[in-house]
């Protein structure tokens, strides 16, 4: 799949206000053509009948239950869910290791850059999958790690999805995904309209110490 | 079993199709563990064994799939309890079922990635399969499936070799790109499990049939090994995760694939014993026809193959020899200089890496295999193994990425006895110096002679010529002018008679003499036309390079020209005109603008006329203050002030190389540890870190990620360190921070500062450290609080 990387938001997540200088803006867009030549992207979903539980909510057909209130909220009134993975694949680590023995900032930038590029890879398939859904609705995208609902999902996420042979995503101990740039997310499925705002930062695992908001910004 | 005999007898081996599909339709949620039901449902995995033999396979996979130490743990079970169950359940199928067949002990990727992607070591993966394949000793043959890390595959078929005498057959997984997610190609897999020793190979899951053609086709021209192929039934729809092709047309598919020249074949993913038996039918009657091939001489890394059917260069720049520089470097276990003289040449036109970080005084073992694993973490150029000590190659052969060359055999028999056998267990090439016990001959003849022996000793370890690359040896032109030509001519000879490649270090021609470069060249250039294959060389001399790359022009090798105009055709790229020429700039304009290249020059061209000091004292350090004081102040954000700490870098290094060159070592003003700690792998935060600490002077010892708390103890003490800085980035991670500060407490008294993207200084505070910074410009505050300077 083709990539097309969103230079303005790669050079939010640098902490940059405003624009940079123009030569550092064409280094940055020199690198994110790279990037884009270079990485193989990947993304896996599958949709899933859900239940509601005390703890939570189950997808039907798997050993998944999602704890917490934050996804109970984030799901309410969806009867099925788009469980999903997401990565910009292994060259991007490869690139960015490269770049940071390089030059250090260069090393910087390749790694915002890559960032950007899995939300990219997102929003590509939130796109596909309106497409392909007409008559549904969909939440924003849920991590684990967002409010209550704990990280430790995510290995049975990657193996619900069989995520280590279709994208090649696993996870370490630590329950750090490997390639580095990867997300899993939850997508809500409604008949009925749903919020679909960004996420706020009641449910960020950052709030109170993040830089975008002590700038008075949001990320 | 008998493997080789099986092969003979049919002209098609059936495996099985899927057991996950299987069980799923069994009623398994997706997510269960499947190895448990060996222990709780064992006549539903004997079922589906029994289904498979009767459909027609004649080897089976054993349940064992993801039976490893890693992913079991998690069902609190070891592969001792679950291997040996299901092997007696296969073996309760086979003795029940209606025909013969055989049971494999499945191996499965352990679910961990190697270094540098992951954090698993080789040796731990190694042991983990090794585990494995003690606990399978009673299957019939052993497949390992389903690996998209060719490191992985390389280790488990390494523990299948070195712990069983049983058949192995490796499929890895290929996306239709024609490589894995790790970035190995077709290439790669072929010649490097080949060369291990693999009894057949090929592809499994992914892909349907269809998609997977092109793979197959390039597989079976690459190898003389049985080709296997155990495609998915198709692609699995989102919702109800069936696959797209049915028993019928995926035998039929297959069946378009026996001209291709497959041996083996089965299904993998959305298959059961209905596409078994539809391919076995499909099957009837045919004939195999996979041909003898004459395989090309190459070498790989895991993502990129370099076939040396024309001249290709080595690169010559790591290696110790002669540089300050470098051994200054490797006395401080500096990975990064090696790196980026990997880069350098890359860059220059080098197609392979010579390695040699042999130095009296460092463990050359390790240090070789921190060197190799740094170098393939950043770049996919094939390498050169480049050591005289046999265990320092033997375990270089273990974790190299690929098929690599060994530097070097030669005719003496204690070289012949130890490297030759390491050569042909990993099928590595090898390059093979005409001297033995006696010295150089003086003659061609003689040289000849050593490199006939080294062949003919070759030959009897199995090694093909293909893989031997003879270097006849240059020798001092200045002190022994006749020699030039006696080695052109003995490389000719070798070339034409052996069957073999040549190599040769090119450089040491010159030695001696004013106009080295010229002399160089003109001895590149001769050799070449007399058959030349290897040049060990300096590609970083541009006419050096270019003459190689001229030879292939003239030599019809590049066709129309392309890689010559290529390189040289562009107009020389019109910089964007600087504001300011460099004679008028400033180190702190430079500096400020982020322009490395003339901020080294112009460091460079102080140091003649300043002192080292002075420069770093008077110029650098105040203009990073500025830069720190802006960023502290909001006036500028992070990207600059770490784009004025790399060029900063650039300007150390002048510096330190001026010193090294001149024998003054540079003065420290502390040892500071860092590293990311246990768990984590993200390291961005801390490189940084480290980059503005050396810039203000620091000695930095980096011990990397995932790193171990003991060893941040160790290390602390041995250098008698007075700060130590951790990095974390995730929650889950800040556990091994904690660890290890608490580890650092017992046993050696020194500051802690942490920092990463989760902490907080109240939660910093918490877990005992001494302080918390919030970026890169605070540990350097840190630093001068603690140091006093």
């Amino acid at each position: 799949m083709e990539i097309k990387i969103d230079i303005d938001e790669a050079v939010r997540y640098m902490g940059y206000r405003g624009v940079p200088d123009e030569e550092q803006l064409q280094k940055i867009k020199k690198q994110a053509e790279l990037l884009e030549k270079s990485l193989k992207p990947a993304v896996i979903y599958r949709i899933f009948d859900l239940d509601e539980s005390f703890y939570g909510v189950k997808l039907k057909l798997t050993n998944i239950t999602f704890e917490g209130e934050d996804i109970k909220r984030h799901l309410a009134g969806c009867d099925k869910c788009v469980l999903l993975c997401a990565t910009a694949g292994l060259k991007a680590d490869e690139l960015i290791r490269r770049a940071q023995t390089e030059d250090i900032s260069l090393g910087f930038i390749t790694d915002c850059l890559a960032s950007a590029a899995v939300e990219a890879v997102c929003n590509e398939l939130e796109r596909e999958l309106k497409d392909k859904l007409p008559d549904r609705h969909m939440t924003w995208r849920f991590s684990p790690g967002y409010g209550d609902l704990p990280l430790s999902v995510q290995p049975q996420i990657l193996d619900v999805l069989n995520a280590q042979k279709r994208a090649g995503v696993s996870c370490l101990e630590s329950l750090l995904m490997v390639p580095s740039k990867s997300v899993t997310a939850i997508i809500g499925l409604s008949r009925e309209p749903v919020e679909n705002k960004r996420r706020g930062c009641s449910i960020c695992n950052m709030a109170g110490r993040c830089d975008f908001r002590k700038r008075g910004i949001h990320c | 079993m008998d493997f080789k005999k099986l092969l003979n007898e049919k002209e098609f081996v059936f495996l099985d199709g899927a057991m996950g599909t299987m069980l799923q339709a069994a009623g398994l949620d997706a997510g269960e563990n499947s190895e448990m039901l060996n222990l709780t449902r064992p006549e539903l995995i004997e079922s589906i064994n029994r289904g498979y033999i009767e459909a027609g396979s004649d080897i089976f996979y054993c349940n064992t799939f993801g039976a490893n130490r890693y992913k079991l743990k998690a069902v609190g079970k070891t592969p001792a309890e679950i291997i040996p169950v299901a092997i007696e359940i296969a073996n309760r199928a086979k003795a029940s079922a209606s025909r013969k067949a055989y049971c494999a002990l499945d191996i499965g990727s352990i679910g961990q990635l190697l270094e540098p992607n992951g954090t698993l070591s080789f040796d731990e993966a190694y042991d983990i399969f090794k585990e494995m394949i003690i606990a399978g000793k009673g299957a019939d043959c052993i497949v390992i499936e389903t690996m998209t890390d060719l490191l992985e595959a390389k280790a488990a078929l390494l523990a299948a070799k070195e712990n069983s005498g049983l058949p192995v057959l490796v499929t890895m997984t290929f996306e239709e790109n024609m490589r894995t997610f790790t970035g190995c190609c077709i290439e790669s897999m072929a010649m490097t499990l080949g060369g291990l020793g693999a009894d057949a190979i090929g592809i499994n899951c992914s892909l349907g049939p269809r998609e997977l053609y092109p793979a197959v086709e390039k597989l079976c021209s690459l190898t003389n090994l049985p080709v296997i192929i155990k495609p998915n039934a198709g692609l699995p729809d989102p919702v109800t995760n069936k696959y797209n092709v049915l028993p019928d047309e995926f035998s039929q598919l297959l069946k378009a694939m026996i001209p291709l020249g497959i041996k083996i074949v089965g299904g993998c993913c959305g298959t059961s014993p209905d596409y078994i038996k539809a391919t076995v039918k499909a099957f009837e009657g045919e004939k195999n026809q996979a041909k003898e091939k004459e395989l090309p001489p190459a070498v790989c890394s895991a993502s990129s193959a370099v076939i040396i059917d024309c001249p290709r260069i080595i690169g010559e720049r790591i290696n110790p020899t002669g540089k300050k520089r470098f051994k200054q470097a490797l006395q401080e276990h500096d990975l990064d200089y090696i790196c980026n003289q990997a880069i350098e040449q890359i860059d220059a036109g080098a197609e392979i890496l010579d390695v040699n970080v042999g130095l009296p005084g460092i463990d050359e073992k390790e240090m070789m295999i921190s060197a190799i694993k740094a170098v393939q973490g950043i770049c996919d150029t094939p390498l050169q193994i480049d050591s005289s000590i046999p265990e320092v190659l033997d375990a270089a052969l273990r974790v190299y990425n690929g098929k690599p060359i060994v530097n070097s055999v030669n005719g003496e028999e204690k070289s012949l006895n130890s490297v030759l056998p390491l050569v042909a267990k990993y099928g590595t090439a090898v390059v093979g110096l005409c001297l033995d016990e006696n010295g150089i001959p003086k003659t061609v003849e003689g040289r000849v002679a050593i490199a006939e022996k080294i062949c003919k000793r070759a030959d009897e370890y199995g090694i093909p010529r293909r893989d031997i690359c003879i270097d006849c040896l240059t020798l001092t032109c200045s002190a022994e002018q006749e020699a030039a030509m006696q080695t052109i001519e003995a490389l000719r000879i070798c070339k034409e008679k052996l069957g073999v490649r040549t190599v040769l270090g090119v450089s040491n021609i010159s030695f001696g003499l004013p106009q080295r470069e010229i002399v160089n060249r003109t001895f590149l250039t001769m050799a070449l036309t007399k058959g030349l294959d290897l040049p060990i060389m300096n590609p970083n001399i541009a006419s050096m390079t270019s003459a190689v790359r001229a030879y292939r022009l003239l030599a019809n090798i590049d066709k129309n020209a392309q890689e010559f105009v290529a390189n040289y055709g562009g107009e020389t790229p019109a910089a964007a005109a600087p504001a300011v020429k460099q004679e008028d700039m400033t180190l702190g304009y430079a500096m400020s603008k982020g322009l490395k290249n003339d901020a080294a020059a112009i460091t460079a061209k102080l140091l003649e006329t300043n002192d080292a000091m002075e420069i770093v004292n008077g110029i650098l350090i105040p203009e990073l203050d500025k830069t720190g004081a802006d960023f502290e102040k909001g006036k500028i954000f992070l990207p600059q002030l770490i784009l004025t700490a790399g060029v900063a870098q650039s300007c150390f290094e002048v510096i330190k190389d001026y010193l090294s060159q001149h024998g003054a070592g540079g003065v420290s003003k502390g040892k500071i540890v860092i590293c990311t700690v246990k768990g984590d792998v993200h390291d961005i935060g801390k490189n940084i870190v480290k980059v503005l600490l050396e810039n203000y002077g620091y000695t930095v010892i980096d011990l990397g990620k995932d790193v171990d708390p003991m060893l941040v103890v160790k290390t602390a003490i041995e250098h008698d360190v007075k700060l130590v800085g951790l990095s974390a980035l995730m929650t889950t991670t800040l556990k091994g921070m904690e660890e290890t500060i608490k580890l650092l407490r017992e046993n050696h008294p020194c500051k802690i500062m942490v920092g990463g993207a989760v902490l907080t200084p109240d939660y910093a505070r918490q877990i005992g450290a001494d302080y918390y910074a919030k970026d890169a410009k605070q540990s350097c505050d840190i630093a001068k609080e603690v140091f006093g300077q």
